[in-house]
């Protein structure tokens, strides 16, 4: 354990830097939670004025896409760390982090972090902000269940940012990262269960571990019902864990590789 | 230096802080950098910036290297310091190649890049101090203290509680310095040291050069032809052609 104090240390440190820098904007926490808000205040509304099959009552539904809006913080949360990198390129501030002991793959997955703490945070005070504004009542006793899995499932999702980092290291852009986005967001069922989707693209809500997430955030956080047995969704969802991380952070350390050579760790 | 005449900036810092004497490197003393047929040849230029490169570093030797701009100061510094791969030749530090064993290599380096990068401006200048001596994996205690020479040998104590964006451009290279030396490193790497800085800051950055010196450390300081580095080397040589010359 003593080996990995400075590591540990090191770490704490960019995650203390960028909650100074996060809480130097006085007004990002609460502009943060404003939208959060507004499409709470959507989904609410559309609640109320379409009744469907597949929910029984309009805050079936609500409840249904609260959920999918706290994903979709989480998922715009780590996919802002590309961006994050990018600026560390940019101001130079990359350079340290590259000839520091610690190195620059560490200081990149240290760079998760603050993130991750901050869509943990997020999904808490969007879970309060349906309770307190919208009248829905959350199985609070089952959230600290759900604070680990949000945890694997960010874990998943910065496997794929750490592919984008990877290519903002290497390319200078990862154009797809919007696109991804919008992606999951349509075939990991944020808003409509995955059954309404044609047959020639339910498959891509199996090959990816944001379905396995949203479906147990679902049911520890509202008390929906599974789609899959829960251990299913467990053991998909660290799969996928298992397998993107290490393909993540060789992608990265060979960017950085290259980048070395090609000398756009200095020159962004 | 007649009566009446302006001193030069230089003349006034050796009157502020006149260099400690320095020990003269030992003949028989083994290098501790060695870097031997360097190559790097960027694409889109017609030749080579580095080429079969040799330069060997002795503990305690200050080195100072001018050229003219684009003859490749600034990537010999940046390869030295592993932030660029060369095509081909050794770097070794300390008996440890570079791109071996990076944590224990990158532990004996400090690299000052040129230019006023590398600070984050929301940040204080403890905050950073903290920050890099974190990265630089230093222990609870010797973080302490690294922090707490620095402080001194650099004159932080009044602006330790200011964010980057409210420190002068000389104030900022201050901080860029303090960074380099913070966790005692072997070699020390200066990009055009004396940016921005007045002639008493000169004075701080000439005082940890020769403390370095003086517990066995080395310099490579790089600057422009005609600039004066601002610090008293040993030895000055000349990149030319991509090869070091003597001056």
């Amino acid at each position: 354990m003593s080996a990995w104090r400075p590591q540990l240390a090191a770490a704490a440190g960019i995650f203390q830097r960028d909650l100074t820098v996060f809480l130097s904007y006085r007004w990002r926490l609460g502009t943060q939670y404003v939208g959060v808000l507004f499409s709470l205040a959507v989904f609410y509304y559309i609640s109320r004025l379409v009744r469907v099959e597949a929910f029984a009552t309009p805050t079936a539904y609500f409840s249904y896409a609260a959920v999918g809006v706290i994903i979709l913080q989480v998922l715009q949360v780590t996919l802002d760390i590309p961006v994050a990198v990018r600026q560390e390129l940019v101001a130079g501030t990359f350079e340290r982090m590259a000839v520091s002991p610690f190195g620059p793959v560490a200081s990149i997955l240290s760079l998760f972090l603050f993130p991750i703490a901050s869509a943990i945070l997020t999904m808490l005070v969007t879970l309060t902000l349906t309770a307190v504004v919208f009248g829905l009542d959350p199985s609070w006793s089952r959230v600290p269940l759900a604070i680990p899995v949000a945890a694997v499932g960010a874990l998943a999702l910065g496997a794929i940012a750490l592919l984008f980092v990877a290519m903002i290291v290497r390319f200078k852009q990862a154009p797809g990262a919007a696109y991804v986005l919008a992606a999951i967001s349509l075939v990991a069922g944020f808003y409509f269960p995955v059954e309404l989707l044609p047959w020639w693209l339910s498959w891509a809500s199996d090959v990816q571990p944001f379905t396995p997430a949203v479906d147990l955030l679902r049911h520890l956080l509202v008390g929906l019902p599974l789609r899959a047995s829960a251990w299913g969704d467990v053991a998909r969802l660290v799969g996928f864990s298992a397998v993107l991380l290490p393909v993540g952070v060789a992608g990265l350390s060979l960017a950085i590789d290259r980048s070395r050579r090609l000398g756009t760790l200095t020159e962004y | 230096m007649g009566a009446g005449m302006p001193l030069t900036d230089d003349e006034r810092l050796r009157v502020a802080h006149p260099a400690d004497p320095r020990p003269t490197p030992g003949q028989d003393a083994e290098p501790l950098l060695v870097v031997e047929g360097l190559r790097k040849h960027w694409r889109g230029r017609p030749a080579p910036t580095l080429d079969e490169l040799d330069l060997e570093l002795s503990p305690g030797e200050v080195v100072a290297v001018t050229g003219r701009n684009g003859t490749g100061k600034t990537t010999l510094l940046r390869i030295i310091g592993g932030l660029v791969a060369p095509d081909r030749g050794l770097v070794q530090l300390d008996g440890i190649a570079l791109g071996t064993r990076r944590r224990a290599y990158q532990r004996q380096i400090g690299l000052l890049t040129p230019g006023d990068r590398g600070l984050y401006a929301r940040v204080t200048v403890a905050r950073h101090l903290d920050l890099w001596a974190r990265l630089a994996l230093l222990d609870t205690q010797a973080r302490a203290a690294a922090i707490s020479s620095v402080h001194a040998r650099f004159d932080l104590a009044d602006i330790a509680d200011l964010r980057v964006d409210q420190l002068s451009m000389g104030q900022r290279q201050r901080v860029r310095l303090a960074l380099v030396f913070l966790h005692a490193p072997r070699l020390v790497l200066l990009d055009e040291p004396a940016t921005s800085l007045d002639v008493v800051a000169l004075g701080f950055v000439r005082r940890a050069v020769d403390e370095l010196a003086r517990r066995g450390g080395m310099c490579l300081v790089v600057v422009p032809e005609g600039a004066d580095p601002g610090l008293e080397a040993g030895r000055a040589l000349v990149l030319r052609d991509g090869r070091l010359e003597r001056a």
